[in-house]
């Protein structure tokens, strides 16, 4: 019982204390940069393959910090990197201002990546020679206003200082895992259950032929599409014309169109971009980069604006 | 009597019969002959029969494309070490033609250590995207950049023009293909020579094409009505794992088409090489064709009119973080280490890695669990191995030209005159 006390004290101890700009958040860990944030973890892969940490390091060796960014504004950010060791003396609290205190920074630096544009998704390989306290120092520079945010979060390699640690964690992992195995296996049967309930739903459609019409949404316009590869197949790139009416057949010629689509049922989208490349006092459009890469079901959205009536229509397709 | 009662319980004999039965169930899924096909399993198998693969599309940014002429320069050009800074590497270092031109190493070796896993070149001419991130989007633009790659040929477009000048068939042949030398002082005629040093190595490539394979012949067999218990051509295994493949394993969602490959880009969320990055992948790679003054919209497509439609109506964004493009599962054997960075050695632990579809390093695994059982993954893998075959090209091309054979003009040996 006084076990699990102490348990139930460390799971919640990240979100009462947080090291520094990494907080775990609703099984995330992300790491705050001022007011721009990514998802944070730190992956061993020679001895732990692809289990992720948050900020804990359990052994030496090639350790990869990745952070996935929710925001845009690290993309076009200068970032830098430094990892030292953490002589602060205290812990896991230590923050900015006793970094600031530090007279000689680069003597105890064990690593400085100096400030890069890096889109979508930063990435380091540091390899860890010693077991010890670290204190990582990520900073962003705005490109626009040349505002410096910096996050700074203590972490530890190979879990210095035991005692009973171990035990704890590997009970905290256990009891982790046994969490995720159980979320995992409720997300996939829900997710069966909507493959079922899609599957009731969707009775197959055949290729839809050129003679076929599809009305949009709001009822304001008709379109119907050839396609210029007959028969339809995968992966080959080809255009489209799309014929696009009003309600009473009156050809629409000026409509902004756009094209989108994919597989629900594998959430994915198209693997291009298609756009109009030309247009018609007949109501046709030409739709270049069309191309699907999968045998299956797919959806094509087209979004039509005109004016004031923005409507759009789904044609769905059995490849 | 009475305690023997006492122990035998109603539950037990539920336990023992639920179990008996899921032992019977397990052991019939296993052994049981394979159901024979349905029409939609048929239509899957026909739409991966190599008797289906549509005819080679014209590549018109290259004039020479179908020219025996210039497949002849460019075979000379891919096995000649000549255009290498040390003299020691040519495109066959990597691209080993005994090897189904691949190098069975994790990553190439030439100058230095390369990047990525050799990918083969056999039916890349069907691929709108070249190299794993599909940084180039034609053949010839590919057969560049190895040239100029400090750890591959190491050497310089000013280097291998200087060597075709040099080397009296090489400068006939270009001649002959290409019109006049170029003014080496103008950089555009420069790049230009250099393109069409890639036009010539890629009407040679265009000629490498997948041979039918074991399952092609069990495919064109069944198609025609026949027994789908054929044991000679395949195995129970390998049908049970020719199922999967098209079923369960989800495998044709990418490697689809009679290449076995969509040619497209997916996560599939690899563990990074030992002391490497993760691989960033399309990401970059989209980028950099974008940027490629050698790509479709460029300078040195000769189609006065070109459509691009590949390059032009690109997909980017996140979902393309460490996505690579689908390999060919057409002979796996010659191919393999596998994976991106040839991290993976063995066809077993590829399946495993599917099977399991862990998260990814970065980006998002767009693989998910398998569940498959280890007898699943073994009847997979034996099927995967019925995909190897010869390569469906004349046996000229498997090897260097021969000095003074069909295809040169002139003698090779007399060639170091001039140098």
């Amino acid at each position: 019982m006084r076990r699990f006390g102490l348990l139930l004290f460390l799971v919640l101890s990240p979100v009462a204390f947080g090291h520094g700009g990494v907080v775990e958040e609703d099984d995330l860990c992300v790491i705050k940069i001022g007011y721009l944030r990514a998802h944070f973890k730190i992956y061993v892969p020679a001895e732990r393959q692809h289990q992720e940490f948050c900020e804990d390091i359990p052994v030496r060796g090639d350790s990869v910090f990745v952070m996935e960014y929710q925001h845009d504004g690290l993309s076009t950010a200068e970032i830098d990197f430094r990892i030292i060791r953490n002589v602060t003396g205290k812990g896991n609290f230590a923050r900015l201002s006793d970094i600031e205190a530090i007279a000689d920074l680069d003597a105890i630096t064990i690593r400085y990546e100096p400030a890069t544009v890096v889109p979508d998704v930063y990435t380091l390989l540091q390899s860890f020679e010693e077991d010890g306290e670290y204190i990582g120092i990520i900073s962003a520079r705005q490109p626009d206003t040349q505002v410096v945010y910096t996050a700074v979060f203590p972490f530890e390699v190979g879990y210095t200082g035991l005692g009973y640690w171990p035990w704890i964690i590997a009970a905290v992992f256990a009891l982790q895992s046994i969490y995720w195995f159980m979320s995992r296996r409720a997300r996939q049967s829900t997710n069966t259950l909507l493959l079922l309930a899609a599957a009731a739903l969707f009775t197959p459609y055949s290729i839809a032929d050129a003679d076929e019409s599809w009305a949009s949404d709001s009822g304001f316009f008709t379109v119907t599409f050839r396609s210029e590869l007959q028969p339809l197949t995968i992966n080959r790139i080809h255009s489209w014309i799309l014929h696009v009416e009003d309600s009473n057949g009156n050809p629409i010629t000026n409509a902004e169109i756009t094209v989108n689509g994919g597989m629900p049922e594998h959430n994915h989208g198209l693997p291009t971009a298609p756009q109009v490349i030309a247009t018609n006092k007949d109501g046709d459009y030409k739709v270049e980069g069309m191309r699907f890469h999968m045998r299956g079901y797919w959806e094509i959205r087209i979004q039509i604006d005109v004016g004031d009536r923005h409507d759009s229509v789904m044609i769905p397709l059995d490849l | 009597m009475n305690s023997a009662t006492q122990r035998i319980r109603p539950w037990m004999v539920v336990a023992i019969a639920a179990i008996t039965l899921l032992l019977t169930y397990e052991a019939w899924l296993r052994f049981a002959p394979p159901a024979d096909w349905s029409d939609e399993e048929l239509s899957q198998l026909a739409s991966l029969w190599i008797g289906n693969l549509p005819d080679l599309p014209p590549d018109t940014s290259n004039a020479v494309a179908d020219n025996p002429a210039a497949a002849a320069f460019g075979q000379q050009l891919f096995f000649d070490a000549r255009l290498s800074a040390n003299g020691m590497i040519s495109c066959s270092t990597c691209h080993q033609p005994i090897r189904h031109f691949t190098d069975g190493l994790p990553k190439g070796i030439a100058l230095g250590e390369s990047r990525r896993n050799t990918p083969s070149i056999v039916g890349t001419a069907y691929s709108p995207w070249l190299y794993w991130d599909g940084r180039k989007d034609s053949q010839w633009a590919q057969a560049l950049a190895p040239l100029e790659d400090p750890n591959e040929h190491g050497s310089s477009r000013l280097h291998v023009l200087s060597i075709i000048a040099s080397v009296s068939d090489y400068r006939q042949a270009y001649q002959e293909l290409f019109g006049a030398a170029p003014n080496l002082m103008v950089q555009e005629e420069v790049d230009r020579a250099f393109a069409n040093i890639g036009k010539a190595i890629a009407a040679y490539e265009r000629l490498l094409l997948p041979g039918a394979a074991r399952f092609d012949q069990y495919v064109e067999h069944v198609l025609a009505g026949g027994d789908h218990l054929h044991q000679e051509l395949f195995s129970k295994e390998e049908i049970r794992g020719l199922g999967l493949f098209i079923g369960e394993a989800r495998c044709t969602e990418c490697h689809n088409g009679p290449l076995l490959t969509n040619n497209e880009f997916h996560n599939t969320g690899p563990l990074s090489a030992p002391g490497e990055l993760p691989d960033r992948g399309r990401i970059d790679g989209v980028r950099e064709v974008l940027a490629d003054p050698f790509n479709c919209l460029g300078l040195f497509n000769d189609d006065p009119e070109p459509s691009c439609a590949e390059l032009r109506y690109v997909r980017t964004g996140v979902e393309l973080i460490a996505a690579t493009r689908t390999p060919s599962l057409r002979n796996l054997k010659n191919t393999a280490p596998f994976q991106r960075k040839g991290q993976t050695a063995t066809l077993t632990a590829v399946l495993d890695h599917y099977n399991k579809a862990p998260l990814a390093m970065i980006g998002h695994n767009e693989t998910t669990e398998l569940n498959l059982r280890g007898w699943e993954l073994r009847a997979l893998e034996a099927f995967l191995h019925t995909l190897g075959a010869p390569i469906a090209a004349d046996e000229k091309w498997l090897h260097p030209p021969e000095k003074g054979g069909k295809g040169v003009r002139s003698n090779l040996d007399g060639e170091n005159h001039g140098d």
